[in-house]
């Protein structure tokens, strides 16, 4: 009996069952907290929405071996661009949206190929180069902000100033275009934002069926045995290139969902550290710095947001303190540096 | 073994040791100094005239009469030396005194009057 | 005949050495290009770089011994920051000043350096190959463990008495504190001015102490095992070396030193942002040790030198050279952290490259042994 008791927690693993059992805690104080049980619910799911095609785009990069992709970066800024892109022309609604996307995927495919040929040549360190590498992107980026040429009035500084804003609305284009489609009330707090959580069923389907086509089971050998990969017949470096351009393009199209859930598009170093939480929520999912599954990206993202959702507002009622923010880096951080001190087992 | 012991529980010792010499040492007192009336234990000490002040052999600047001036130390033994001013000169009649301060007195004030005229309470150390 | 084959050598030498050393030479082109772009004085310049030195070199010098033991880029050195930084809120707490103040926070310091040295490297010893990765992260999760500490505990467990640096609520510390006390304490010791340019002579002697501390203990016997270790983990541990114990030793000194190396920082600029200083400490240091020549698996004085000269000629530089050259004084401080996470990306993908060059060649050698 005792023995079972062991196995099951070393296969859940410690660290994931006390944020679960954590989390539990949270939901059920909530209503002794003053605060509204369904709408914690409302919060936890939507904040699903948003994050979940971030976390999607995870999988590809540790499927092939590149491990956990720290330059998501590198996937947000092609996602930036494709939503100023299509402010600036004026896009409004399911137009406006899916043209974001569209040329965030043009953007992404580049970033994505030269991302890729960068770590085929770090391989072994790709986790730390990536980490730096996306750092720089994004501090290049702040200089380009201010230079590139956009003209529309709802993104530049006003009274003729230069640049974008840090910060640009997309109310009145196509906020909340997605979360509204379809959408099941239950209640005045509970909304269910269904339009969000079919894209990312429809993402998580076509990344499943991917994965079972010849092209994505090669790179998953890949990932699995690089050696067995090149004695099949298979270019390794080639299926990591590919792995990280898909990586890339769901990422890219992740930030447009999580900004047209927010209402924001963040630029300059607001997605600096964009990667941590994101990673965080795949390892709290069980995933590995060399296994990931669908299966953890959905635990894990409600998981993250469930707390990201809950214990602020809990925490702050209960102990009469915001402690949130602080505990949220623990967590986040926390979660990293325990799946880092894994032993991995050698490629 | 024991030699190991013993010798890492004086080194200790040691830090300890200069630890609290440093806090003693280190610690910045306020000083206060008045040169207004105080009337204690039912004598009243009125201020005559303006003095010129020295803490520690530091100039200060002049306190005239009824004013307070301010000033901070650090550490645990200091004196105070005052020159009375006539007319805006030195008249050389000085008065000197000694005070030790001691860890939690963080704010003195010291009541000019009180002290030319000897009384007890000329200095009153508030703990914290 | 055999001149050709001397100047192929000198030739091959001087590729070898401008590989080996990319970085410094590419700030130095970009420096002198910058440098006149700014158009400031060249006084100007050498008294922001002499300050910044005086300043900044501890911290960067407290990098190396954790690259001789061959854990690369100490990413975790802002846990001693932290531990500097938790010492001087109670010695402002106290209100000791002076050489006091700044003696009894590296006595208070000590201690929780040591703890937290420790604990990172237990923990970086878990991630064996992983290190810096792991020491980035850690970093961010003990300063959350910090600000739990320093927002929640100080000021309602840890009695704080000076309501001046608490914040309103009654608990948990102000961002900003005033270290009126203990500023410029060490600078002013002992310092004297040519041309208009301040020299701190203390700081510098400090500095050298440490220049002469780092020659001295690689000589040791402790030192020696550090190298060994960082040569090759299974000869070291063939010769009866404790490689665990070695590795957390030298990232406990490494804390150790960059907390002494932050209240120097601390005591030269006046004011501590509880919630920030250290924050960047770790990615400026480790940048400058970079752009000095240093690699994951070398690090020397001279690169800490070299690397703090330019690197803070280039700060100083950029933001005005960028208003000259673009007209937009943002983009040079834009440019300055460009920089700083670029050299550091960079400096970590060649030095992965290379790696892999030398990967690849060992299969192949081993492959024609067969």
């Amino acid at each position: 009996m005792k023995l079972e008791i062991k196995k099951i927690i070393e296969n859940f693993s410690l660290p994931r069952i006390i944020v679960f059992l954590f989390l539990l805690f949270l939901l059920i104080l909530t209503p002794f907290s003053g605060l509204r049980f369904d709408s914690t619910i409302n919060d936890i799911i939507v904040r699903f929405g948003m994050n979940g095609v971030l976390v999607l785009s995870l999988i590809p990069m540790v499927k092939s071996g590149c491990g956990l992709n720290f330059g998501l970066q590198l996937s947000i800024i092609p996602g930036l661009l494709g939503a100023i892109i299509s402010i600036e022309m004026g896009l409004r609604n399911f137009i406006g949206f899916f043209a974001a996307i569209g040329i965030a995927i043009f953007f992404a495919v580049i970033s994505g190929y030269l991302y890729g040929l960068l770590l085929n040549k770090v391989k072994g360190n790709e986790m730390v180069v990536a980490t730096y590498v996306g750092f720089s992107i994004v501090s290049f980026m702040c200089i380009m902000w201010l230079l590139l040429p956009f003209k529309s009035t709802d993104m530049i500084w006003p009274y003729g100033g230069t640049g974008l804003r840090p910060t640009i609305s997309n109310k009145g284009y196509w906020f909340n275009i997605l979360t509204d489609f379809l959408k099941i009330n239950i209640g005045e707090y509970l909304v269910i934002p269904t339009g969000n959580i079919l894209f990312f069923a429809l993402l998580a389907l076509l990344l499943w069926g991917f994965f079972r086509t010849k092209l994505g089971t090669s790179i998953a050998i890949t990932g699995i045995n690089a050696d067995y990969a090149r004695s099949c017949g298979i270019n390794i470096d080639n299926m990591r290139i590919i792995s990280v351009i898909v990586s890339t393009i769901i990422g890219a199209i992740g930030i447009i969902v999580y900004q047209e859930s927010f209402g924001f598009i963040q630029l300059y170093l607001g997605p600096l550290y964009m990667s941590f939480p994101a990673i965080a929520a795949i390892l709290i999912g069980g995933a590995t710095v060399d296994k990931a599954s669908i299966s953890n990206v959905i635990i894990g993202v409600l998981l993250f947001q469930g707390i990201s959702a809950a214990a602020p507002s809990v925490v702050n009622n209960l102990l009469k303190h915001d402690i949130a923010e602080p505990l949220r880096i623990v967590i986040t951080n926390g979660m990293i540096v325990y799946a880092l001190t894994r032993v991995v087992r050698s490629r | 073994m024991t030699k190991q012991i013993i010798i890492r529980i004086i080194f200790i010792s040691l830090l300890l040791i200069l630890g609290i010499f440093l806090y003693i040492s280190g610690k910045e007192h306020t000083i206060f100094i008045d040169n207004k009336e105080i009337t204690l234990n039912d004598t009243t000490y009125r201020a005559n005239s303006d003095y010129k002040v020295w803490i520690d052999n530091k100039e200060l600047k002049v306190i005239k009469k009824g004013e307070r001036g301010l000033t901070k130390v650090t550490g645990t033994n200091h004196k105070i030396m005052v020159e009375k001013i006539s007319d805006k000169v030195l008249t050389g009649e000085k008065h000197e005194m000694r005070f030790r301060l001691k860890m939690n007195e963080k704010i003195i004030i010291i009541n000019l009057p009180a002290m030319i005229n000897n009384a007890d309470e000329w200095l009153i150390k508030q703990i914290n | 005949m055999r001149n050709n084959n001397l100047t192929k050598r000198s030739v091959g030498k001087i590729i070898n050495v401008l590989l080996n050393n990319t970085v410094p030479i590419v700030i130095l082109l970009i420096l002198v290009f910058a440098i006149p772009l700014s158009n400031l004085s060249g006084t100007f310049i050498i008294r922001e770089i002499v300050t910044r030195l005086s300043r900044n070199l501890f911290l960067i010098l407290s990098l190396i011994i954790p690259v001789l033991a061959g854990m690369g880029m100490n990413f975790s050195i802002v846990l001693g920051a932290m531990s500097a930084q938790i010492a001087i809120i109670f010695i402002t707490d106290w209100g000791i000043i002076g050489i006091q103040g700044v003696l009894l926070a590296i006595l208070i310091s000590t201690p929780i350096a040591i703890l937290l040295g420790f604990f990172a490297g237990i923990i970086l010893n878990k991630a064996k190959g992983k290190e810096m990765v792991t020491g980035f992260m850690l970093s961010f999760f003990v300063n959350g463990i910090y600000q739990i500490f320093v927002l929640f505990i100080m000021g309602s467990l840890i009695p704080i008495s000076n309501s001046e640096i608490l914040l309103d609520k009654g608990y948990g510390i102000r961002n900003t504190i005033n270290l009126i006390g203990i500023r410029q304490v060490l600078d002013n010791l002992i310092a004297f001015d040519i041309k208009g340019v301040r020299i701190p002579i203390l700081l510098f002697l400090i500095i050298g102490l440490l220049c002469i501390f780092i020659i001295w203990f690689k000589k040791t016997k402790l030192g020696h095992e550090i190298n060994t270790v960082g040569q090759d983990n299974d000869i070291s541990a063939y010769m009866g070396i404790n490689v665990g114990k070695i590795r957390i030793l030298s990232i406990v000194i490494s804390t150790i030193l960059a907390c002494y190396g932050q209240i120097i920082f601390l005591q030269n600029i006046g004011t501590l942002t509880v919630y920030d200083s250290h924050i960047q400490v770790g990615v400026f240091t480790i940048a400058a040790i970079l752009v000095g020549g240093a690699s994951v698996t070398s690090a020397n004085i001279g690169n800490a030198i070299i690397g703090a000269i330019l690197f803070h000629a280039m700060f100083v530089v950029s933001p005005l050279a960028g208003k000259t050259l673009i007209g937009n004084a943002q983009i040079g401080e834009y440019f300055r952290v460009f920089i700083s996470y670029g050299v550091i990306a960079f400096s970590l993908a060649v030095y992965a490259w290379r790696e892999r060059i030398e990967e690849k060649r060992d299969e192949i050698t081993k492959g024609n042994e067969i």
